[in-house]
């Protein structure tokens, strides 16, 4: 009888879901079987080694693919898997640093490519799927909603160069250069001195600043620099400074396990509660009827998911084409 | 939709096909423009939370953790940026709930609450917030999921809610009120609520701004830790002298000067040191002080917040 008491009362004053049945869960997401072959089909898993980095989206039979860029491996590992075929013939084509988006090739002529949504302007609460962790063979997936206005996501904390400048100098005199920024890739070195940005003369600290102002995140700036006494120039790419300088982990990102590095400085972008992660970033967003009305290109942090808009995804895509054949 | 009727999609164990997805997302869509207008970001001493007016005259349910205390000064602030002046009532300090009313009068767009604890385990629900804090251009953010756990006065959900939605509202997939977002967990399946029965509980006493329980969502302010920062001497012809402002004290920051004659505190005329003293005791850090005074022969008022001893 105690025992049995005791039983009631556990049910009744505590009672709990099964993972099965929560909305990442396995009997919630086969719900989204249409949805998720088209993810079987039209995305990419991109691969460093066996390691799996981000997805893509497929936008030809003929192999081209687009991803987020700063998810890219390094390593010269890159390969791509669409639905079960391995390739490991990888070649990036192209590249876009203020969406974060590269173009990839590989060798194929019968790919599926996804079917784009006539528009991205959707209701909130929307359903919207994307790739989730993915198996050798099969494509996993992430249901969630759109989730509030589609707009600018500004570079967080300013657009900045990757240097911190001397203290004392009155001149903007570089005391340091960050690792991976801008300004690393550009071979900057301790004690140049900035002397113009796209030919606007610089004279103090605070000039240069107002020219950084409305930078946006992976555009070029061109420096004017004197070093050892000799005149230098190179481009330097311009990123979001918190995430240049992300010493200072905010409580919100505590809470918000493996977000994107890359999460701001987008010029539009619709927001959607998928609980993904940076690892699955790149694929195709999809709505119900398993067209694609973005490609998910950041985890911001717990709450707030990115994804570039169908109508930017399709003039990106025909842009980086372009490029790519000259 | 009737505010009353329970969707099928609720009692099946997952959505089965298509149309539980879309009965799912429709409900949503529909509920949405409404709970989104009374969705509020309150802003209390530099920190910046959630809530959700109940009422057309204003009353706001909110946090313990974001109101701190009772009869506290906060802004309000709606959807489309209004700012509006607003002051804590009570809370339920052991439950992290909280109300808030707003002082302006005005007609305010509202929610009705879930008054019979209808709500059952694996409900779909949408939470909504200010995460991070009062974003215009993006809105407050809209997260689905549904209810994973439901124990003595907490609700969990996997809505992820994250800094600035604490206060924030749960709805079921009619846009009743079912829940406030109390606190979250580093594991993504960790979101806390507290259901609208501990508010209806409370109901009473919250509107007569007590401070109902002992921690841990708020502090019980402690009678006579309220920090003022002035001496004073007695005047032959009433009132006191300020002989000296602490440096750095409330009084310095509210602008009192040396040589001012304080009048009245909080409408008391003030007649001795050891007076205003015991009038102090019975008062506590962030308490408002009205101090009604004279300055060069003309009258001034300053109101303020007590610091902390």
């Amino acid at each position: 009888m105690i025992v049995f008491a005791g039983l009631l009362g556990t049910v009744k004053g505590q009672q709990s879901l099964e993972s099965s049945y929560r909305t990442t869960g396995s009997a919630v997401v086969a719900a989204f079987e249409a949805q998720r072959q088209v993810l079987q089909q039209s995305s990419a898993v991109i691969l460093d080694g066996r390691k799996e980095t981000g997805y893509g989206v497929v936008i030809s039979a003929d192999g081209y693919i687009l991803t987020k860029a700063s998810e890219l491996p390094k390593s010269g590992g890159l390969a791509v898997t669409v639905n079960q075929t391995n390739y490991h013939e990888v070649k990036v084509l192209a590249e876009d640093l203020v969406w974060d988006v590269a173009l990839l090739k590989i060798e194929s002529h019968d790919l599926i490519p996804v079917d784009y949504a006539p528009t991205s302007d959707v209701l909130q609460g929307t359903w919207v799927v994307a790739n989730g962790a993915t198996s050798r063979t099969t494509r996993r997936l992430l249901a969630g909603i759109v989730s509030a206005k589609t707009r600018e996501i500004p570079a967080s904390g300013g657009a900045a160069l990757g240097v911190i400048l001397k203290v004392k100098s009155k001149v903007p005199q570089v005391e340091a250069v960050q690792q991976k920024s801008g300004a690393e890739e550009a071979g900057l070195q301790k004690d140049d001195v900035i002397l113009s940005i796209n030919g606007k003369k610089i004279e103090k600290v605070t000039e240069l600043n107002d020219a950084l102002k409305d930078g946006k995140a992976g555009n070029l700036v061109h420096l004017l620099l004197r070093r050892k006494g000799e005149e230098v120039s190179v481009d330097v790419r311009l990123a979001a400074r918190a995430e240049l300088f992300t010493d200072q982990m905010d409580r919100n990102d505590q809470m918000s396990g493996d977000f994107s590095p890359r999460r701001s400085g987008f010029p539009r972008a619709l927001q959607h509660d998928i609980l993904g992660s940076r690892a699955v970033q790149g694929g195709p967003l999809l709505d119900l009827d398993g067209r694609c009305i973005g490609m998910n290109i950041a985890r911001a942090n717990r709450s707030e998911s990115f994804a570039i808009p169908v109508e930017e995804l399709k003039g990106l895509a025909e842009r980086l084409m372009k490029q790519a054949k000259p | 939709m009737a505010a009353n009727e329970r969707l099928v999609v609720n009692d099946h164990k997952a959505p089965e096909n298509r149309q539980d997805l879309e009965m799912i997302q429709n409900a949503v869509r529909a509920s949405l423009p409404k709970a989104r207008a009374a969705t509020v970001c309150i802003e209390i001493k530099g920190g910046s939370g959630s809530g959700v007016i109940v009422s057309p005259d204003g009353l706001v349910l909110t946090a313990a953790h974001v109101a701190t205390g009772v009869k506290q000064k906060v802004t309000v602030v709606l959807e489309d940026g209004t700012r509006l002046k607003a002051e804590t009532l009570g809370l339920v300090a052991d439950r992290d709930a909280a109300m808030v009313r707003i002082t302006e009068k005005g007609t305010y767009p509202f929610v009705e609450m879930d008054r019979d604890a209808s709500t059952q385990l694996g409900d779909w629900v949408f939470a909504l917030g200010h995460s991070g804090g009062f974003d215009h251009e993006r809105g407050s953010v809209v997260r689905l999921g549904r209810l994973v756990r439901i124990a003595d006065s907490t609700f969990q959900s996997d809505c992820m809610v994250i800094g600035g939605d604490s206060g924030g509202p749960l709805f079921d997939l009619a846009g009743n009120l079912i829940a406030i977002h109390s606190r979250v967990g580093a594991q993504m399946q960790v979101n806390m609520h507290v259901p609208t029965a501990v508010f209806i509980d409370h109901w009473d006493k919250m509107l007569a701004a007590e401070f109902i329980g002992e921690g841990p969502y708020a502090e019980k302010p402690v009678k006579g830790n309220g920090f003022l920062g002035l001496a004073t001497d007695a005047r032959p012809k009433g009132g006191l002298s300020v002989t000296k402002v602490g440096h750095g004290s409330p009084a310095e920051a509210a602008g009192i000067r040396e040589r001012d004659v304080l009048l009245k505190l909080n409408h008391v005329s003030l007649e001795t040191r050891e007076q205003m003293q015991d009038l102090l005791k019975e008062m506590a850090a962030g308490d408002e002080v009205i101090l009604e005074m004279e300055r060069g022969g003309k009258p001034k008022t300053f109101t303020f917040n007590l610091g902390e001893r």
